[in-house]
């Protein structure tokens, strides 16, 4: 049996007093779309960043494709992609330079670095201005500028951080495709949005993250079963997103308005 | 999915390929590209102006930088000769502590020629190995301009050795190699492990304390330096005779430049090979090399410094009014007084001068030019009190990050935005005057009233005159800063240069007029002047407040651009 792509145990991380991860423990089996939710500020992106190197933990550990990431740092790295929260563009260089850099960084020979990069600028309908700078990109062509960075290097583990935000809605199609072509073969992507809907629609799997700890954890019918055996519904009719808001705190969209205390000064 | 026919982990990226020596396929891979990829980035940075001006600044910092330290190492390498020629060991021992004394200092405490404190945080999403970590951030170290002034001068005495005793040449560049890379060693670890306490507040308050008792220790320096200083010269040359005790010796012997003097110094005088010292300076430089080991560890494995605040009861509103001044102007000066009080480094950059002061202060003491220096003692430390603020004072907006979208929103005239940050640096700038003028007074006595005077007029002049200038090269030459990170920012150098040559400028204004009225016998003339000109920068600077929303406006794409940028570099 495959080793679990992604498996974390009793994961943590503290900022001084803040424990913005807590305890986390959880695995997503290769070639799943697992979908990572919470509300704001819960832990999504710190986690994101622990499982990529990009931040140490505090505590616990995590483990990519069977490797244990503190021992194995670089053979991870090269198996992975990321689009990180803040793109990490290198804004002075051209979509093109920038991608023969991330491939030359991934370690890939220079022919394959720019035939990818090439096929890559295309796919993304990059090639068109070849002079223009990354920093001079608008929201959504600098996105998917990170995401073809994140992928050219073949990674078998891909972290997407909110990745359709900016992007026009056929790009975002034609990247959907890609994406779970992907996972079709054999790739595990790591998603996380606050677009329920398109969690919904990609993602086999999903967990929940709120307050740094783990709520809910499953397949989707899995969480759709948990959540109505609690609220004595049936389960076939709820959403990812009054899943999403019952796990989370209240009842559901219409508790959770009542809950809101009146701004009377707002018009 | 045409095109993409790439199946996941294809294409050099499995795990069988071992990528973790520093020499590797892999790593020798990703120097081409770093060094590819900053080549493109300042190929493409010359497409702008500003671009072009950074190169301009460059090559004439470098220039000035060069003229600065080739004097000083031909004079180095005559004293190595003079002092190898005549078998003083002394002078080579003095020669070396006082470059690495230099070659600290400069890294330390001179940020113009520290260079880049590199962010390598940009790599960790690459699989980079530790060993290339190092070797990346050791070669931003090479590349500072305090590390090549410093091997510039440790070559310079490495040439007048050799000359003087060409049989001693493998001894002399053995030691002087280890030297040298004991002190980028050094160097670096400082700054390392100083940005590091500096970003939290538990070590920052510990560092301050141990600081501060440095300082008070440092006093205990003065008589000694009294002692000797008044006949140094005579030291020098006589130093086998009873000046210089032998216990100062054999101390100074078991430090890293003791050391190298004795490895070189040994052999010289046909008393031994000198190998016993060149070890023990190996072994300084490979304990210093794991200090620094240790801390970039710490940052190849993703560590975050930054201070989370604790998690507040639910009801409990955070953070409160330090002042609570009342409008924009008052919002804007509070919320860069938070800014302020959270950042290490610019904490450390107006204390710096300060504890200069305060260190250093009795050097200044040195025989029969006492009287003169203790003249001018109360203006230049008030100009050393400026220092700490020129990056904040000429890069107003550069902390701003993402937020300077939030001034270009808001319903507030930009003026206000920056007439609060200049308020906040004409608080600290008389803060910090005041700390000076005290320690001043304290060191060399209460100034003529003639010297009090024009120095609080050439205040008036040079405050308005500074922000005044400040404030448009903030808003026309802004680079992004971080508040965080001890560290030169890309793009910083014009700015930099430029506010150099403001300092300069008004501190040759003050110096035009004083010296002058001082030496015809007029001294008190000098306030009227210096109170005309004060009149004329105030009228400067309201011009350009005045002007502030207007510029900003021309410059707002620009702005947007340099400072909300996010991302690793340029």
């Amino acid at each position: 049996m495959d080793a679990p792509a992604i498996a974390t145990r009793d994961l943590t991380r503290r900022f001084g007093q803040f424990t913005a991860v807590d305890n986390l423990t959880f695995s997503v089996a290769q070639g799943q779309f697992f979908g990572f939710l919470g509300p704001n500020g819960a832990g999504k992106s710190t986690t994101i960043r622990m499982l990529t190197g990009l931040l140490a933990p505090t505590s616990g550990q995590v483990q990519l494709l069977g490797f244990d990431f503190a021992a194995h740092p670089i053979e991870i790295k090269r198996q992975i992609g990321v689009v990180p929260e803040g793109l990490a563009l290198f804004g002075r260089l051209t979509a093109s330079e920038y991608l023969r850099f991330v491939g030359r960084m991934y370690g890939l020979d220079r022919e394959t670095t720019n035939r990818r990069t090439g096929e890559l600028l295309d796919f993304m309908n990059l090639a068109d201005e070849p002079k223009k700078l990354a920093t001079d990109f608008s929201h959504g062509m600098q996105k998917k500028l990170a995401l073809a960075a994140a992928v050219i290097h073949g990674p078998r583990v891909l972290f997407l951080d909110e990745p359709f935000e900016g992007v026009d809605a056929i790009a975002a199609g034609t990247l959907k495709a890609m994406l779970q072509r992907m996972t079709e073969r054999g790739a595990t992507i790591f998603l996380t949005s606050h677009v329920l809907e398109i969690v919904e629609r990609l993602c086999s799997h999903v967990a929940i993250i709120h307050q740094g700890r783990l709520v809910a954890n499953g397949s989707l019918d899995e969480l759709r079963t948990g959540v109505a055996l609690a609220g004595d519904q049936a389960s076939e009719k709820l959403t990812l997103e009054e899943i999403f808001l019952r796990v989370v705190g209240g009842a559901g969209p219409e508790a959770k308005a009542e809950a809101v205390p009146e701004l009377s000064w707002l018009a | 999915m045409a095109g993409l026919s790439a199946r996941p982990g294809s294409a050099g990226t499995q795990p069988s390929a071992r990528s973790g020596g520093i020499w590797s396929p892999l790593a020798r891979g990703q120097y081409a590209a770093l060094v590819w990829m900053q080549s493109r980035i300042f190929v493409n940075s010359l497409r702008t102006v500003r671009g072009s001006f950074e190169l301009g600044a460059r090559v004439l910092t470098g220039f000035i930088f060069f003229a600065m330290a080739f004097g000083p190492a031909v004079g180095m390498g005559f004293a190595a000769w003079e002092g190898v020629a005549h078998s003083r060991r002394l002078a080579v021992a003095i020669l070396l502590w006082v470059v690495c004394a230099l070659w600290q200092f400069f890294s330390t405490l001179a940020p113009a020629l520290a260079g880049q404190n590199p962010d390598l945080s940009y790599l960790l999403r690459f699989p980079v190995s530790f060993g290339s970590w190092i070797a990346l951030y050791l070669a931003h170290g090479v590349a500072a301009p305090s590390t090549l002034i410093g091997l510039l001068w440790v070559l310079g005495i490495g040439i007048g050795v050799i000359a003087a005793r060409p049989d001693l040449w493998l001894a002399t560049a053995a030691t002087l190699a280890i030297f040298a890379l004991f002190n980028l060693l050094l160097s670096r670890a400082i700054l390392a492990w100083v940005e590091r306490w500096m970003a939290q507040r538990r070590t920052r308050e510990i560092i301050t304390a141990i600081l501060l008792f440095l300082g008070l220790g440092a006093q205990a320096f003065n008589p000694a330096f009294h002692h000797y200083g008044n006949n140094l010269p005579g030291t020098l040359a006589h130093h086998e005779s009873a000046r210089i005790s032998p216990r100062v010796w054999d101390v100074q012997a078991v430090f890293p430049p003791g050391l190298a003097a004795n490895a070189i110094a040994l052999p010289m005088q046909h008393r031994q090979s000198g190998a016993l010292s060149l070890g023990g300076l190996a072994l300084y430089t490979l304990t210093i090399g794991g200090l620094l080991a240790l801390r970039l560890q710490s940052e190849s494995r993703g560590e975050n410094l930054s201070e989370a605040p604790r998690r507040l009861a639910p009801g409990k509103t955070q953070g409160r009014a330090i002042l609570d001044l009342a409008g924009p102007v008052g919002a804007v000066f509070e919320k860069d007084l938070h800014y302020l009080l959270r950042s290490g480094p610019m904490l450390y950059a107006l204390a710096a001068p300060l504890v200069l002061v305060f260190l250093f202060g009795s050097a200044f003491r040195i025989g029969n030019t006492s009287a003169l220096r203790s003249a001018y003692a109360l203006p230049l430390g008030i100009v050393w009190a400026f220092t700490g603020l020129t990056r904040l004072v000429n890069n107003s907006l550069g902390a701003e990050g993402p937020g300077i979208g939030f001034y270009y929103l808001s319903p507030t005239p930009l003026r206000a935005v920056i007439l609060g940050k200049n308020a906040l640096y004409g608080l600290l700038f008389g803060i910090e005057a005041i700390l000076i003028s005290g320690l001043v007074l304290f060191r060399f006595g209460i100034p003529a009233a003639s010297v009090t005077a024009a120095t609080a007029a050439w205040v008036l002049f040079a405050v308005p005159a500074n922000f005044a200038l400040g404030n448009t090269l903030s808003i026309a030459m802004p680079y992004r800063m971080s508040m965080t990170r001890m560290r030169n920012e890309p793009g910083a150098l014009g700015n930099s240069l430029l506010s150099t040559l403001i300092q300069a400028a008004t501190l040759g204004v003050g110096a035009l007029v004083f010296i002058p009225c001082n030496a015809f016998g007029h001294p008190w003339l000098a306030t009227p002047v210096l109170l005309a000109l004060a009149a004329a920068s105030a009228f400067a600077y309201l011009r350009v407040l005045a002007n502030v929303d207007r510029m900003m406006q021309s410059h707002g794409e620009s702005l947007l651009l340099e400072i909300a940028k996010t991302g690793p570099t340029g």
